[in-house]
């Protein structure tokens, strides 16, 4: 049982592993000529062998692996260029502006070539300094990737690191790849004239796989390797049981549910984790409990969460103010949401009517979950009762999460239906 | 030596209110054995207590056994990767209690910063170093950072290389460890976790928009599988907005507590359960009706319990039905008060005024409690300041126009008999005058206008305090002379700093200042009850501007002044008559 127990726990621990790890996922998907991983493979070898400069855009959702992909080309080419490949690798979030980034390229450039780095250079001693490490590559023939991520923020501003990039790239004596990252598809309409005069213009689109191509990324990540320190027979059961879980009917209305919002690979693997996180480590099987109990908690209703989240008085205040809505009144705040309040009040003669401050500090628990907020930014300086604001749910999010509320007063039911 | 006092704050530093409340008792025992236990400084990332078995944890936390099993599972098996984790619910869920007693439970090495107290990206930067490079501020390092660091670019860089100094020392720790076991508190697995609390801040922070995107991405940045990253949000993942997105955490949604839940939580640590628990049949439903909040349920409940008991002579007897139903009839007068009332902590001078209320309140009978203690204003304030308060209240709800008829003894009655009329006739314009004032709030007004109400009031003071023939005990403010004009301003700016009165933007034709009071109208009227007798609110206010504001009340103008307040004012200005 012990012994059960370990390796199950073993399985459960090389699976969050493989799910964690973009490489281990995207190998399997880039075997075919026509893929992404070989286009770009092919691309940037050439340009390494035929001592070019060459620059192109890796296009497409986020979590669609296109840094992943782009990993494993520059692994594998490290491997077969050991000595005439070095990358410079900038993030847009973290570089978009100028001088940081052309600090990051003299820092990252130093240390591929053993050099001092100097914190207090300036950015014109960096950008002529990148030059010159351009142009010494070049007759050295070393090719320097230049990978940018988040593309499109570099092209915020006066986009001086892509023209100068770009820029020193015309010349014949460098030797350089710019690989920009974007999930943004315009990204090369964002550029300047001069800039975009000087890109090459070669776009790779990553696309969402296929549903046969992402049941077999399920059966590939899932499934645990034959020849491993795990017994024999518990992989073989384990597989036997993944396989007949993965040809379930069941099992595929589960993922075609999930998938239905975003079918990325990024978000299968969340999926993924999630359900093998339940996995019971008494058993050490998945069973297609596992993944229903994931998709459950991950599609998430936050809205209704939130409602749900309300007290009584809470939803005595989102009605009010949806009621002034449904008069057209078209700016209130708390004042006039109470005289509303008042009113139902009033008619209904509810057990439920507090004093102006209670009613004050439920309407700033309100703000404070988001189910209401100010309508604008002035009057900072005025107190929260005279500021207008606005409901963030719709009436019919309101009207359902009223219907599941456990113990909802009828009467706000009835208010709502007119 | 030096190491007990390295160790005291720690415990504070990991403590949430939960575990202050819990572990006030054995504090002592505890840090005794921190201290035995401190040999390497790679502890100063565990929690710093005694580990707790997970039937403890559950224990712990009513209601939370699916939300602590499902955050478990999430962290894994020792040295097991994971995606970052997105735990989200609104305030006082446990949230981050249920967290941090998870990484003592599972005694790995964490980073805790939250975005309340970390509030810019370069103070939150430097915490995460500071703590992972084991710094720590003290005098002799001049309570400086280890690194400076403010760039999110810098950061990375930085980030990178500590993660990867912890992890290479827990390799090696986890291998030097297992030979010598003998140790209390040790290190668990080669994970590190990074724990970003009240993240729900971040997007009020300037850099937002890169901010936020870049915290999200950092264990995408990083690629390093040994780095497990929670943030913990008050609002859900859908209320963080990113222009191009970016990619969702694993979410984990703590609800707010049922009714129930609230019950187990209440009765935890209590000493006499039946008589507590009769105590909440009673207490617990109306106020859920109005929050579940445990640490406001929590005040509000714990002074009811004390006026629950004071029959009791002692407290810990078993109550019977027959006890029960007199405690119940006891209690019930204070339950709908207090649930009227918000949940405060009771200032000082309240709690003196509460010992000598007691004796009043017992001869006066049932009726008096209710609102006996709200008419007062538990705070000291001179009586320049009062009198100031009064006009800067007064010159904000009034209209400017309306001025000369309040104060000015001869034109003031024409003036409101053809307002009268005109009102009348237009009910449609008044109800238009009536919303704009619920949506206006108070106006604003210059400097000027202020005091010229101001010397209004105070002459009239003045004025009948001579008539009456009353002694002028050296009257504190000087109604005309310019030498106390200075004073007044110094009232005025301590007002301002107490937030009664808020300096708005200068007027663009004008220049000058304008000025905005905030208080509200109950404590508008609080102010003059709580002067002595000899400035009861008719020598306050001249008779004739009350006259009109009363009228005023009765044309709806200001309806939101409602009925209670209504007779409040009446009832005053029959005492003054």
């Amino acid at each position: 049982m012990g012994r059960e127990n370990r390796s199950a726990e073993e399985a459960l621990n090389l699976l969050r592993s493989r799910l964690c790890n973009p490489n281990f996922i995207f190998k399997p998907l880039s075997d075919s000529p026509d893929s992404n991983y070989s286009k770009l493979k092919f691309l940037v070898s050439s340009s390494i062998t035929e001592a070019c400069n060459n620059s192109l855009l890796l296009l497409g959702p986020r979590g669609s692996g296109k840094i992943a992909v782009l990993e494993l080309v520059l692994s594998d080419l490290l491997l077969e260029y050991p000595d005439t490949l070095s990358v410079i690798k900038l993030n847009g979030l973290l570089h978009s502006d100028d001088n940081c980034a052309f600090k990051e390229i003299a820092r990252q450039l130093c240390m591929e070539n053993q050099l001092l780095f100097s914190k207090m250079a300036s950015f014109d001693d960096n950008s002529q300094f990148m030059i010159a490490m351009l142009r010494e590559c070049g007759l050295a023939h070393k090719t320097i990737i230049f990978v940018l991520d988040e593309f499109d923020l570099f092209a915020q501003g006066k986009q001086r690191l892509l023209y100068s990039l770009l820029d020193a790239m015309q010349s014949v004596t460098s030797q350089a790849v710019v690989i920009g990252v974007s999930c943004r598809l315009d990204a090369d309409q964002l550029l300047e004239k001069r800039v975009r005069s000087r890109f090459s213009h070669r776009k790779l689109l990553f696309l969402p796989p296929s549903m046969e191509d992402l049941q077999r990324l399920m059966e590939h990540v899932l499934s645990l390797p034959v020849e491993s320190s795990l017994p024999h027979d518990y992989t073989v059961e384990f597989n036997g049981k993944l396989k007949n879980i993965l040809a379930d009917e069941r099992f595929k209305e589960i993922i075609n549910t999930y998938l239905n919002s975003d079918s990325t690979v990024n978000c299968l693997l969340r999926f993924l984790f999630r359900a093998v996180s339940y996995m019971d480590l008494e058993s050490g099987f998945l069973s297609l409990e596992n993944f229903k109990t994931a998709l459950s908690n991950i599609q998430r209703q936050p809205k209704q969460e939130c409602i749900k989240d309300c007290s009584i008085l809470e939803l005595y205040i989102l009605v009010s103010m949806k009621r002034l809505e449904v008069k057209e009144q078209n700016s209130y705040n708390f004042n006039s949401m109470m005289k509303e309040y008042k009113t139902i009040h009033d008619s209904f003669k509810t057990s439920d009517y507090y004093a102006k401050n209670v009613c004050l500090r439920a309407f700033e628990h309100l703000l404070k979950r988001e189910l209401i907020c100010f309508t604008d930014n002035r009057g900072y300086n005025q107190s929260i009762e005279f500021r207008a604001v606005k409901l963030l749910v719709s009436s019919v999010e309101l009207h359902q999460g009223l219907k599941s509320y456990r113990s909802c007063p009828s009467i706000l039911l009835k208010l709502m239906e007119h | 030596m030096a190491k007990e006092k390295e160790e005291t704050p720690q415990v504070s530093r990991r403590s949430t209110r939960y575990s202050l409340s819990n572990s006030n008792t054995n504090n002592g025992i505890e840090t005794e054995k921190l201290n035995e236990s401190c040999k390497t400084t790679l502890d100063n990332l565990l929690f710093g207590q005694e580990p707790i078995s997970l039937d403890d944890l559950l224990s712990c936390f009513p209601g939370r056994r699916v939300q602590i099993l499902e955050v478990l599972r999430h962290l894994g098996p020792i040295n097991s990767s994971m995606p970052p984790m997105f735990i989200y619910g609104s305030a006082s869920t446990g949230k981050t209690s249920v967290v941090l007693q998870i990484f003592r439970h599972l005694n790995r090495p964490f980073v805790y910063v939250s975005c309340l107290t970390c509030y810019s990206p370069r103070i939150l930067f430097e915490s995460i170093l500071n703590q992972l490079l084991l710094h720590k501020k003290n005098a002799a390092n001049g309570y400086s950072s280890a690194k400076k660091c403010e760039k999110p670019s810098d950061f990375i860089n930085l980030i990178r290389e500590a993660l990867i100094n912890v992890i290479d020392r827990l390799n090696g720790n986890s291998g030097k460890m297992s030979t010598s076991k003998s140790k209390g508190v040790q290190v668990n697995g080669r994970m590190i976790y990074l724990i970003f609390d009240s993240f729900e801040l971040v997007r009020e922070w300037d850099k937002s928009s890169t901010i936020l995107p870049f915290l999200f991405g950092l264990a995408d940045n990083l690629k390093m599988p040994k780095v497990g990253m929670i943030f913990i949000s008050n609002t859900s993942p859908n209320m963080y907005h990113s222009s191009t997105g970016y990619i969702d955490p694993v979410p984990v949604y703590f609800p707010e507590y049922t009714e129930e839940e609230l019950r187990q939580i209440f009765m935890i640590n209590q000493v006499n359960r039946k008589l507590y628990s009769s105590f909440l049949d009673i207490v617990l439903r109306p106020f859920c009706r109005v929050t579940r909040r445990v640490d406001e349920l929590s005040t509000a409940i714990s002074m009811l319990f004390k006026k629950y008991c004071e029959p009791l002579s002692d407290v810990g007897v078993v109550p019977n039905e027959e006890m029960k139903r007199k405690l119940f009839s006891h209690l019930q007068p204070h339950i709908a008060p207090s649930l009227n009332e918000i949940f405060r902590v009771a200032s000082q001078s309240s709690l003196e005024s509460e010992a000598n209320q007691e004796t009043r309140r017992k001869g006066s009978g049932r009726k008096s409690v209710s609102c006996g203690d709200f008419d007062e204003i538990d705070f000291h304030m001179s009586t320049s300041a009062k009198y100031l308060l009064i006009s800067a209240f007064l010159a904000s709800r009034n209209p400017a126009t309306l001025d000369a008829s309040f104060f000015d003894s001869t034109g003031g009655s024409d003036g409101r008999k053809r307002k009268r009329k005109s009102s009348e006739k237009t009910t449609g314009k008044k109800e238009a005058a009536e919303q704009e004032l619920l949506m206006k709030g108070p106006g604003t007004f210059a400097l000027e206008r202020l005091l010229a109400i101001f010397q209004c009031i105070t002459s009239v003071g003045e004025d009948l305090l001579d008539e009456e023939d009353e002694v002028d005990d050296g009257l504190r403010v000087g109604g005309g002379s310019n030498g106390l004009m200075s004073d007044v301003l110094l009232q005025l700016s301590s007002l301002c700093n107490g937030n009664f009165i808020v300096k708005g933007a200068s007027c663009p034709l004008e220049g000058s200042t304008r000025y905005r009071s905030t208080v509200s109208e109950e404590l508008a009227l609080k102010v003059p009850k709580v002067m002595d007798d000899k400035e009861a609110i008719g020598k306050v206010i001249k008779i004739d501007t009350f006259v009109a504001i009363v009228e005023d009340l009765k044309l709806g103008l200001y309806s939101i002044y409602n009925q209670h307040m209504l007779e409040q004012v009446g009832g005053l200005f029959l005492v003054i008559l």
